[in-house]
């Protein structure tokens, strides 16, 4: 019999635990089961607890783990909406008409629109706020504002055409406002 | 030894390699699930889990050293989730058959090495009142002979929390064995 004194009896306990190294009885059948179960997972690369994992690594506590991706979720999908909402207001604002120094700007849909616009922007003869006709009425003075470049088109070159005419109306250009007009 | 290009070869599927890998890693884990559960089928259970976690995240090894400590890592994080499956039995049971023997081994054959079952009676007897962090740092300290610096690592905890935690197991364990022994 050994005399182990009191200090002693931890230590004793202690020693007899750690020299006797636990062993499996079975430890190949753990492993075959261990082999078994692998065979049926598809090796993979990263997957989503890879990821949560490299974030939330770092806790170690189980529920502050689960609490912290929640909140990320949360987080992510909160920002994703409030995108979503900035993305609509800009594309409804995009379409509106914009008051620049008095002269409207406006993203045009229709060919008269732009014309419209063109229009406005060269000239300025008119005032944005002063626009009181409809579509119907714009669509008529620009159509007729077109046919009559046409036919100003044609005439100068049948004045031109014809040296004589151009003489002629040089002339009477002259006579009438005083000052030469150079067709 | 488990070395890198063994894990390095694992990392590509090759499960001849894991093979390997598996019977170097079994007793690692198996000694600490083993001592911390004191129950042979659940160490067993969790050994198996850790394997599959290892065999899953093989990716991010890089080194054997690190390798060890992520394995104990996984061993301990499976431990804590099998300990609060249990219930907590706050009242000593203090089985006399359990110190008769360990009172045998102690005074008469102190040589002996003991059996698993003999293993998981006096473990179960001297943690019962441990938490399992608790449990952890005395498994991982006193047994498995590990630095507070790779308890830090596994365990996640500050080396003053390690050694309150240490403190508190040592002086349970203690007392039992001043009353009982």
């Amino acid at each position: 019999m050994i005399m182990v004194t009191e200090d002693n009896k931890y230590k004793s306990v202690i020693n007899i635990l750690k020299k006797s190294t636990p062993v499996p009885d079975s430890a190949e059948e753990v492993e075959r089961e261990v082999i078994k179960r692998v065979s049926k997972i598809p090796h993979q690369g990263m997957n989503i607890s890879d990821v949560t994992d490299f974030l939330f690594g770092w806790v170690y506590i189980g529920w502050v783990r689960r609490s912290l991706i929640a909140a990320s979720i949360i987080l992510v999908l909160v920002f994703i909406y409030q995108q979503g909402i900035i993305l609509k207001q800009i594309n409804y604002l995009s379409r509106q008409t914009v008051v620049v120094d008095g002269a409207a700007s406006f993203n045009p849909e229709s060919a008269i629109e732009k014309r419209l616009m063109m229009y406005k922007m060269n000239g300025r003869r008119f005032a944005s706020k002063k626009i009181t006709i409809s579509e119907k009425q714009m669509e008529e003075i620009i159509d007729s504002v077109n046919a009559l470049q046409i036919k100003y088109k044609d005439l100068i070159n049948l004045i031109n055409e014809d040296p004589e005419l151009k003489n002629y109306i040089e002339k009477k250009l002259i006579e009438n406002d005083h000052k030469k007009i150079k067709l | 030894m488990i070395d890198i290009k063994l894990i390095e070869e694992c990392r590509g599927g090759n499960l001849n390699n894991f093979r390997k890998l598996v019977e170097l890693t079994t007793p690692l884990a198996f000694s600490v699930a083993f001592r911390m559960l004191g129950d042979e089928e659940q160490a067993k259970d969790v050994v198996q889990e850790t394997l599959i976690t290892i065999w899953q995240k093989l990716n991010k090894i890089k080194s054997p050293e690190v390798y060890k400590t992520w394995i104990y890592r996984i061993t301990v994080n499976k431990c804590y989730d099998q300990l609060r499956k249990r219930k907590r039995n706050p009242e000593i049971i203090a089985d006399d058959s359990v110190w008769a023997l360990i009172s045998n081994k102690v005074y008469e054959a102190p040589s002996s090495e003991l059996e698993n079952s003999e293993t998981s009676r006096i473990i179960g007897l001297l943690t019962n009142r441990l938490s399992p962090k608790q449990k952890a740092v005395f498994v991982l300290s006193e047994l498995e002979e590990m630095s507070s610096d790779e308890i830090s690592e596994i365990t996640g905890m500050s080396k003053s929390g390690i050694k309150s935690n240490l403190h508190y197991a040592r002086k349970s364990i203690s007392e039992m064995v001043e009353k009982y022994l």
